[in-house]
């Protein structure tokens, strides 16, 4: 086909679009809906019987905070990776709550095994906190990839693997809220592993989630039902 | 010229036909100009298809355009990734289409003894039998003559880029019928 022919296609009766919303907006929308969603499920699980004396303690609020932050900064960074022409130095921004995150929980463990011996690190199996993540992210995942497929899949892999700790980290953050796990070791390991765990995840899957050839065809059909 | 371009794309975002065709028309210039720059060794048709390629990419994401933002690196953005996805497959094409050829000449060799064909010179031979004509005529200019692209193309009369595809699927079809899946 000729490039003319198919310009002539292309803008023979162009479907109106409404210009995607800014990425801080976006990450906007989606935390609110994500923290109503989390709320909830942390209702239905009941909240921890020893939230109240937790919450006294620096660590608890650290980590929580930078959990957070990685949620916040992951989602805003994975809307960013979908507009071209961003900045893609945007895309790091969550390696600082990330890396706040693990030293806070690898620092207290680092600590107590300077300070108390090998014998002060209680490691267990705790296989619940990785489907319990998984429950408490569900929600913001859909929802993620959902918002996530409005854009352009410059980096499908990258993309979804930030969604994936956004949602990620946001699961983590509802976990605490009812799970009572404070020891670092199990915090480090199950449940910031998890976190991990779920962005590589959702990265494996980007390019099956997130495609041109998905886009394109999407287009194509809507061009056709205009 | 961005200024004129933003504009264009923010009328062809609320559905203006008219700017949309223009805005396509001068983009399109654009991009074969950067296409050209960036890949001087493609031929013209190879050019052309990218630059298609770009536009319909540019067509699906369209939304994704920031009125309040410059229009001409949101543009190359999109450029340059689908640019380096093309370049990827074709890489695996080329990849794919050695392995392919390796195939068809183990499978026919013209050396067996006493020019019998041996079975699975046969089944080959059926199978490129069964190809669609066009398919047939781009195996036996391209593997059998041992034609280049553009000499196969000359012959036939069809675009370079055009005779590429026939010799890609007549290639995947004979793999299938090989069981060399």
């Amino acid at each position: 086909m000729k490039t003319d022919a198919l310009i002539a296609r292309l803008a023979e009766s162009p479907v109106p679009v409404e210009p995607l919303r800014r990425p801080w907006i976006r990450t906007a929308g989606w935390l609110a809906v994500s923290l109503v969603y989390v709320a909830l499920v942390v209702a239905v699980m009941t909240a921890r019987d020893d939230l109240l004396s937790v919450t006294g303690t620096a660590r608890f609020w650290v980590e929580q905070s930078a959990a957070l932050a990685t949620a916040v900064l992951a989602a805003f960074a994975a809307f960013c990776s979908c507009v071209p022409g961003m900045d893609r130095r945007l895309l790091a921004l969550p390696v600082l709550p990330l890396g706040v995150w693990l030293t806070s929980a690898g620092g207290d463990c680092l600590a107590k095994l300077i300070q108390e011996g090998p014998s002060s690190i209680v490691f267990a199996e705790d296989w619940l906190c990785l489907p319990a993540i998984a429950i408490v992210g569900a929600g913001p995942a859909l929802l993620m990839v959902r918002m996530l497929r409005c854009g352009a899949p410059l980096s499908p892999a990258l993309t979804m693997a930030l969604g994936g700790l956004a949602a990620g980290g946001l699961g983590s953050f509802g976990l605490r809220l009812f799970h009572s796990e404070e020891a670092s070791l199990m915090v480090l390991v199950w449940q910031i592993g998890s976190v991990v765990l779920f962005a590589l995840l959702t990265g494996w899957l980007g390019r099956h989630a997130i495609s041109w050839k998905r886009l394109i065809r999407q287009s194509h059909a809507a061009a056709r039902f205009s | 010229m961005d200024l004129s371009l933003s504009a264009l794309m923010c009328q062809a975002q609320a559905g203006d036909s008219l700017a949309y065709t223009k805005l396509l028309r001068e983009v399109s210039g654009l991009l074969r100009d950067f296409v050209r720059s960036r890949r001087r060794n493609s031929s013209p048709s190879d050019v052309e298809d990218l630059v298609q390629e770009i536009l319909i990419s540019l067509h699906a994401v369209r939304s994704t355009y920031d009125p309040a933002r410059p229009f001409t690196p949101w543009l190359l953005a999109i450029a340059r990734n689908r640019m380096a996805d093309g370049a990827r497959k074709f890489g695996r094409a080329l990849a794919q289409e050695a392995k392919s050829y390796d195939v068809v000449l183990n499978l026919y060799s013209p050396d067996q003894p006493d020019g019998e064909p041996g079975p699975d010179n046969e089944a080959l031979t059926a199978a490129i039998e069964r190809l669609p004509a066009s398919q047939r005529k781009a195996i036996e200019l391209t593997k059998l003559r041992e034609m280049s692209l553009e000499e196969a193309s000359r012959e036939t009369g069809a675009t370079v880029g055009a005779m590429k595809l026939l010799v890609h699927r007549a290639m995947k079809s004979l793999r299938k019928a090989m069981g060399k899946v």
